[in-house]
């Protein structure tokens, strides 16, 4: 595929985040290869309502 | 030829938790974090809890394998500038990349086990 990129006047006024977070990118300029990966893991067995007893994998976790 | 980038103004509060922030070019930037967020209900610390290995940590995260398509792309500047006048962040976490300027390669990897304990309701409350 054979492609031309006229880059002309880029003027932005304000930009306003709350959070860039997690593997997250917020580029002003350019980039030639960008690889994100974020992944976060919540089972339900991560609600634990009892006693507090130190932390051990459940039993589906065994690594 | 990378454009120049421009910002007048730039504010952010927080910057944490194996985070970058880059004003100036580079060349390759890579961040990872591996966090274990616990909310437990009581201020309580049993020592060295979660060394075990949660297998989000070590499970592998599918990875564009193939090659890009050949591409002959060609790039013409006619203004050079990426001007922006005014930034404001309040927080960049967890391996996150800000950055005021080019690059040529950023990589980010963040993995992130959530446990929430509560304390069981009292008997008879």
């Amino acid at each position: 595929m054979n492609y031309t990129v006229i880059n002309r006047d880029v003027h932005v006024g304000a930009i306003r985040l709350v959070a860039v977070t997690s593997a997250s990118l917020f580029l002003i300029g350019d980039a030639d290869t960008i690889h994100l990966a974020s992944a976060f893991d919540t089972p339900p067995e991560s609600l634990i309502i009892g006693p507090f007893v130190p932390l051990v994998p459940a039993r589906g976790e065994q690594s | 030829m990378k454009r120049t980038s421009v910002v007048q103004t730039f504010h952010a509060e927080t910057l944490i938790i194996s985070s970058v922030l880059q004003i100036g070019d580079s060349e390759r930037i890579s961040a990872r974090t591996r966090a274990l967020a616990v909310q437990r209900q009581y201020e309580l610390f049993f020592g060295a809890e979660g060394e075990q290995v949660f297998p989000i940590f070590t499970k592998p995260i599918p990875r564009w394998l193939s090659p890009p398509p050949i591409t002959v792309r060609q790039t013409i500047h006619e203004s050079p500038v990426l001007s922006v006048r005014d930034v404001r962040i309040l927080a960049i976490s967890s391996s996150a990349v800000v950055q005021i300027g080019s690059t040529s390669t950023v990589e980010a990897e963040a993995r992130i086990k959530h446990i929430r304990e509560l304390a069981a309701p009292e008997l008879g409350a």
